[in-house]
């Protein structure tokens, strides 16, 4: 009953502050097309609400995903889709400045994680990738390698060319880089050495599934540098899932 | 007597005259005219307008989602005890989004502990449960719920499945995880969830190599941002 009642409080406080956060300035559109139509979701199956005529104002509060928080002028809110948006126009009369939606081919950002396998360990990676160009990225990996007698946490910066950026399904690619691994025990004994300094270079391929999604494959040699008389050579292959910004 | 009179009449133009010349010694002697050279760029007209700065607000994109969680994890062989933990979400699409979680709890004693006080399967340090997921979420009945008559939030039913690992008995261990959440969108920046997930991974602590199954239900705040 305590936490019911304070789940009411909760709820009371939280519609009195997005008051306090309205002086941002938000933008007001026009519509253009014959009408509007406003969702009472950000989804395809949420029902119309209401609707916003032909040279009717309305206010933009926020976006998620596709979709749009609308006000119209008479208060009411609800969600307008971003291609129905796209139509709209300031009231200067300039077009409706709504992003278009990213482009694979143009995307500058992406962001995945993937599963894989390293010295025959079990491997979870996440990276996050920069487009220097169309064809050429910088990647920073963040990944563990689960062992049965050890763990291995590596990080990794590098270089990746996509050869052909235009192939949208499929694109081979090949990289170069350098990182850095900690070693921890599951078992006795410990490592001889603790952390290690790496460099790799790696073929891959990526290409486009849908919407924001994309996939990538990437085979890797490391060569990690030890204090023994041979360096260790490790491989990996990993595969993934990213979204582009 | 007319001498008189013409010698003040005398005085009075004398007085007059003086004071005429008093005068103009004031007035300043009038300028000489200079011819000045025309400027390279007349401007006739000095415009007084400040040019009106027009910015155009930008849309703030609300598609991340962070929060925290409890709950009751149980892990298998070592009872339920309860597991607090962070989520994070970036919402791809309507239907998808990519989540993470972390989170830890701490176990209990196995039933072997329990019978035989002797034995000890986990040290004290091992017993810490920590994990972490990756996980792809898929919106699959997106909908809404209704409180009264007046109030109606949207709400979601998800599934999620991903990758991570889990740290127990002092070893990290890689992990599948899956789970079904049902989450509220109490308005346009706070959401309620609850979930239930599996995390499963292999364990040999009793000494035979097994699947383990660490189910959790737990609550989750999450914010907008």
């Amino acid at each position: 009953m305590r936490s019911l009642l304070a789940l009411v409080f909760l709820l009371q406080a939280v519609s009195v502050i997005p008051a306090q956060a309205a002086s941002r300035p938000l933008m007001q559109l026009v519509v253009t097309a014959p009408y509007l139509e406003m969702h009472s979701g950000p989804g395809r199956g949420y029902p119309v609400v209401y609707v916003v005529g032909r040279d009717e104002t309305l206010t933009v509060l926020f976006s998620r995903t596709d979709w749009y928080k609308v006000r119209a002028s008479h208060g009411q809110e609800g969600w307008a889709r971003r291609a129905d948006l796209m139509s709209t126009e300031l009231p200067s009369g300039e077009p409706a400045p709504i992003p278009p939606y990213p482009d694979f081919l143009t995307h500058r950002w992406e962001v995945g994680a993937g599963y894989g396998v390293y010295n025959h360990e079990n491997l979870v990676t996440a990276y996050v990738d920069y487009g220097i160009t169309d064809s050429i990225d910088v990647e920073a990996v963040l990944q563990q390698a689960f062992g049965t007698l050890d763990n291995r946490y590596i990080a990794t910066i590098g270089l990746r060319h996509t050869f052909v950026p235009e192939w949208k399904w499929f694109s081979p690619t090949a990289g170069i880089g350098t990182g850095y691994q900690r070693i921890t025990n599951n078992q006795p004994p410990a490592p001889l050495e603790s952390s290690n300094q790496m460099a790799y270079a790696s073929l891959g391929a990526r290409g486009f599934i849908t919407r924001r999604f994309m996939w990538r494959a990437d085979w890797r040699h490391y060569v990690v540098f030890n204090n023994q008389n041979v360096n260790e050579e490790l491989e990996e292959w990993k595969i993934g899932l990213a979204v582009f910004f | 007597m007319e001498n008189r009179l013409s010698s003040i009449l005398l005085a009075a133009a004398l007085l007059s005259g003086c004071s005429w010349f008093h005068r103009g010694d004031k007035t300043p002697a009038p300028a000489p005219v200079t011819v000045e050279e025309p400027q390279a760029d007349p401007s006739i007209i000095e415009p007084q307008v400040s040019r009106r700065v027009v910015t155009t607000p930008k849309v703030k994109a609300k598609d991340f989602e962070a929060g925290v969680y409890f709950g009751a994890l149980s892990i298998q062989d070592f009872g339920t005890n309860p597991v607090y933990g962070v989520r994070a979400a970036y919402h791809v699409t309507e239907d998808f989004f990519l989540a993470a979680f972390g989170a830890r709890s701490q176990a209990g004693l196995s039933s072997l502990e329990d019978v035989f006080p002797n034995i000890t399967v986990v040290s004290n340090s091992g017993r810490y449960f920590t994990y972490y997921d990756l996980a792809v979420g898929y919106n699959v009945l997106p909908g809404e719920v209704f409180l009264g008559r007046g109030r109606a939030f949207n709400s979601a039913l998800y599934v999620t499945a991903g990758i991570g690992a889990v740290k127990f008995a002092n070893q990290d261990q890689f992990a599948l995880n899956y789970g079904v959440g049902y989450r509220i969108t109490l308005t346009d920046w706070l959401a309620m969830h609850v979930d239930v997930r599996d995390h499963v991974f292999e364990s040999d602590l009793f000494g035979v190599n097994k699947n383990v199954n660490n189910i959790e239900a737990i609550l989750s705040l999450t914010t907008y941002f």
